[in-house]
C-alpha cells in the first residue's frame, strides 16, 4: 500500500470491503472473585460492505467487542480465546508490537465513545491530524491534510476551519464527524464506531447517522456500530446483533430482527422503547435489571432471570447460537428453526 | 399549580474574542402547571429547556415574567419566603450517578430530608423511618435491600428511583424531571416514564418533563401538554398526541422526522423534513428559524411570528404555532401493520 492515497474514493471504488469474521471470541475480566467473561464464546460475521449494529444494555460487553477488533482490551481484561480474521490482515489477535500499531487506523479505524470528550482540549484539530500522520509515518502530510479537509467537507464542514479550531469551539455533532474524519483519514476499511450518536440532539443525531451511511458507502468499508439506542442503529444497519450478558443472543437482517425478533430479549427490548406511534398500553419495561460481571449466572442462559418464556432446561444449559436462514438466535424456547416450531408459538 | 407568563432570561458571556455577548435563553414563556398535569418541554441543547426548569424550581433567576406558585407571585416575596414556595418544586436531574452522594447510604439520603420534614410538620421521629420506606415501596423498589446500600450498589434505573424517592421527601407539588431517562438502560426507561404517571395519578403530583426525544413525553401520560421550545421560544403547543400526530411548525416537524424508523416494524412518513445546517445566527426581526428552515420566506425575514392559532389545526383544538406558514406534513413512522 502507498504511503498515502490522494483520492481515497477513487481507490475504493477498485477495493473489495474486508470481510470480518470473529470466532469463539471469550474475553475475561480480572475480578476479586476471579476471572470473570465480559464476551463469551461469540461468533460474529460481518459481511463485507455491510454496517452490522450491535445492540446491548450496559454490561451486555458490546463495548469489550469492539475493542477487540482492535486487540486493544487492556488490563484488568484478558482476549481469553477465539480469533478476529479481517480479510488482508489476518487474526488481529494474533498481532504484536508494531503491525498492530499499523494495523490500528491504518487498517481498522475507531471512533471512540464520546468521541466529544477523546480529543486533546491543548491542541488544535490539525496539530492533532499530525500528531497522528506521524506515529503512522505518513511521508506526505500535506496531502493528510487535504484528504482530512476534503472528509470534513464531505460531512458538511469547513475543514479549514475545522482544522484550526480547538475542541472546545466545535459543537458535540461536529466533534463526533471530526472523530470519524481522524478513524477515516488513513484509509481504513473497517470501522468501529463506538456508541455515535450518544448525547447528541435528535437533529444532529439524524444527520450523523446520515452521513455515517453515506460515507460507508461511498469509502466501500465495513462497519460495525455499538449503541444502546435500538433507533440509531434501526436507522444505519443492514445486520443486527443483539447481545445480552456477554453473549450475541439474537444476529440477521435489521429489519427481520425488528419486525419478526425472535429472542426473548430482543422482544422485551422493543417493546420497551418509547416510540411516536402505537398502542401505549403495550409498552413496558422488561423486568429485572441487566446483568453485570458480579451477577452473572456461572450457568444456564444469561437471560433467564429477565425471561417471560423460560424453562427448565435454562436453568442448566446455555443455549447454543443457531443460524437459519440466515437468522442466529440463542434461546432454547424460541431458536429452533421456524418449521419446527409451531406458529402460534412466535406470537 | 405553576404558572409562568413573560418568563425571559438572557445570560451574559464574558470574553471572547468578540468581548461580552448577550444569549437569549428563554424569551416570553408561558406556561402552566396544574395538580397532577404533565407538562412536557422538547428541545434541542441550547433550547432554554434546562434554564426553565431551573427557575422554575429557584434555582436560577429569570429577567422578566412572573412565576406564580398557588396563586401566590413569586416577585411578591423575599428571597427567604420564597423558598417554602420553591421547595414545592422537585428538580430530578438528568444523571442519578452524580445527584446522590457516594459516601452515604440510601437511608442517609433519605433520612436528613426527612428529619427537615418531620420538624416542618411536627411529626416524631419515628416517622422518619416509616416514611422512608413508604416511599422507596411507592417507587417500586425494595426498601430492606436499598435501605443500607451506597449508590455505587445500586443500578442507573434503581438510582433514578431513589432520587424520586428523595424528592417525594419534601411532599412536592410538581417534580421537574429534566432529562430523567436518557442515562437510563433502555430496557428500564419505560419502568421510570410509568413511575412519574403513576406519581401523577396516586399523589396528584404534577410533573415537568424536560427531553430532547419527544416519543418518551407520550409515556408520562398521553393527556399531557407539549411545548416545543426553539433557542427559547415555544414555537409549538398544544396536547401531546396531537402535536405529534398533527404537527405544523417545520421546527417540531424537523424534530419527529429526526426520530430513528424501526425499519421492520415502521415505514418513514412520506414527507419527513431536514433541516439546513445553521449558517450564523439569524437576522435581527425575523424568524428565529429561518436560518435553518425550508420552508422561509420573504416574510420570515421581515417579520417575527408570535404563537397563536391563526391559519393551523388549533380552531378546535387549542394547538398554536409561531409560524407565518403553518402546515401540515407526515414526518413521523407509520406502522408496518397499519
Amino acid at each position: 500500500m502507498t504511503a498515502h492515497t490522494a483520492t481515497p474514493h477513487a481507490a475504493a471504488r477498485d477495493m473489495e470491503a474486508p470481510g470480518v469474521r470473529i470466532r469463539d471470541l471469550t474475553v475475561v475480566y480480572k475480578t476479586p472473585a476471579g476471572e470473570l467473561p465480559a464476551v463469551r464464546g461469540v461468533d460474529l460475521t460481518l459481511a463485507p460492505g455491510t454496517i452490522t449494529g450491535v445492540v446491548g444494555e450496559s454490561g451486555s460487553g458490546k463495548s469489550t467487542l469492539a475493542l477487540s477488533l482492535l486487540n486493544a482490551v487492556q488490563p484488568p481484561g484478558r482476549i481469553a480465546a477465539g480469533s478476529v480474521e479481517i480479510d488482508g490482515l489476518g487474526d488481529v489477535l494474533t498481532l504484536r508490537g508494531e503491525d498492530l500499531r499499523r494495523a490500528r487506523g491504518r487498517e481498522v479505524g475507531y471512533v471512540f465513545q464520546a468521541a466529544q470528550n477523546s480529543l486533546n482540549p491543548l491542541k488544535t484539530i490539525g496539530k492533532q491530524l499530525l500528531d497522528l500522520g506521524r506515529s503512522h509515518d505518513v511521508e506526505d502530510p500535506r496531502a493528510l491534510v487535504r484528504d482530512a479537509r476534503d472528509l470534513l467537507a464531505r460531512m458538511g464542514m469547513d475543514g479549514a476551519r475545522v482544522l484550526d479550531s480547538y475542541q472546545h469551539e466545535l459543537s458535540g455533532g461536529m466533534r463526533q464527524r471530526v472523530g470519524i474524519m481522524l478513524a477515516l483519514v488513513l484509509n481504513a476499511k473497517v470501522v468501529v464506531l463506538d456508541e455515535p450518536t450518544t448525547a447528541l440532539d435528535m437533529i444532529t443525531q439524524a444527520t450523523i447517522l446520515r452521513i455515517i451511511r453515506e460515507v460507508h458507502e461511498e469509502r466501500a468499508l465495513t462497519t460495525l456500530v455499538i449503541t444502546h439506542d435500538v433507533g440509531a442503529v434501526a436507522e444505519v444497519a443492514d445486520d443486527l446483533a443483539v447481545m445480552y450478558g456477554g453473549r450475541v443472543v439474537e444476529h440477521g437482517p435489521v429489519t427481520e430482527v425488528l419486525g419478526d425478533a425472535r429472542h426473548p430479549y430482543t422482544r422485551g427490548l422493543i417493546r420497551a422503547i418509547p416510540r411516536l406511534t402505537g398502542d401505549l398500553s403495550l409498552a413496558r419495561a422488561l423486568p429485572g435489571r441487566p446483568p453485570t460481571l458480579g451477577t452473572l449466572p456461572a450457568q444456564g442462559c444469561v437471560f433467564r432471570e429477565r425471561c417471560e418464556r423460560r424453562m427448565d432446561i435454562c436453568e442448566t444449559d446455555d443455549p447454543a447460537a443457531v443460524t437459519h436462514d440466515g437468522r442466529t438466535v440463542a434461546c432454547h424456547a424460541t431458536g429452533r428453526p421456524l418449521e419446527l416450531v409451531g406458529r402460534e408459538e412466535l406470537v | 399549580m405553576i404558572t409562568g407568563t413573560g418568563i425571559s432570561k438572557t445570560f451574559r458571556q464574558r470574553g471572547g474574542v468578540l468581548g461580552a455577548r448577550e444569549v437569549p435563553a428563554l424569551r416570553d414563556v408561558d406556561f402552566a402547571v396544574e395538580r397532577g398535569g404533565a407538562v412536557s418541554f422538547i428541545g434541542e441543547s441550547g433550547s432554554g429547556k434546562t434554564t426553565l426548569g431551573r427557575i422554575i424550581a429557584g434555582l436560577e433567576t429569570h429577567d422578566a415574567g412572573e412565576i406564580v406558585i398557588d396563586g401566590v407571585p413569586m416577585s411578591s416575596l423575599s428571597h427567604r419566603r420564597r423558598q417554602p414556595y420553591f421547595r414545592r418544586v422537585q428538580l430530578i436531574h438528568q444523571d442519578p450517578y452524580s445527584a446522590l452522594n457516594p459516601t452515604r447510604t440510601i437511608h442517609q439520603a433519605l433520612e436528613a430530608p426527612l428529619a427537615l420534614r418531620a420538624r416542618q410538620t411536627g411529626r416524631p421521629r419515628s416517622w422518619i423511618d416509616s416514611r422512608a420506606q413508604e416511599l422507596l415501596s411507592m417507587v417500586g423498589i425494595d426498601p430492606g435491600y436499598v435501605l443500607p446500600r451506597y449508590p455505587h450498589q445500586l443500578s442507573g434505573g434503581m438510582r433514578q428511583r431513589v432520587v424520586i424517592a428523595r424528592a417525594l421527601t419534601m411532599d412536592p407539588e410538581v417534580l421537574v424531571a429534566d432529562e430523567a431517562v436518557s442515562m437510563i438502560d433502555v430496557s428500564l426507561r419505560l419502568g421510570i416514564l410509568a413511575l412519574l404517571k403513576d406519581l401523577r395519578e396516586r399523589l396528584g403530583v404534577g410533573v415537568l418533563f424536560i427531553t430532547h426525544d419527544i416519543a418518551t413525553a407520550r409515556y408520562i401520560g398521553d393527556d399531557g401538554e407539549l411545548y416545543v421550545l426553539y433557542r427559547g421560544q415555544v414555537v409549538e403547543r398544544g396536547a401531546t398526541e396531537k402535536i405529534i400526530a398533527d404537527p405544523v411548525h417545520p421546527y417540531t416537524q424537523s424534530l419527529l422526522s429526526a426520530i430513528p424508523v424501526l425499519h421492520g416494524l415502521e415505514r418513514p412518513g412520506a414527507e419527513r423534513v431536514v433541516p439546513k445546517e445553521p449558517q450564523g445566527e439569524g437576522r435581527l426581526g425575523g424568524c428565529l428559524f429561518v436560518p435553518r428552515c425550508p420552508f422561509s420566506t420573504e416574510r420570515c425575514e421581515q417579520e417575527t411570528p408570535v404563537l397563536g392559532r391563526d391559519g393551523g389545526p388549533g380552531q378546535d383544538t387549542e394547538q398554536e404555532q409561531a409560524c407565518f406558514h403553518p402546515r401540515r406534513r407526515s414526518v413521523i413512522p407509520v406502522g408496518v401493520g397499519e
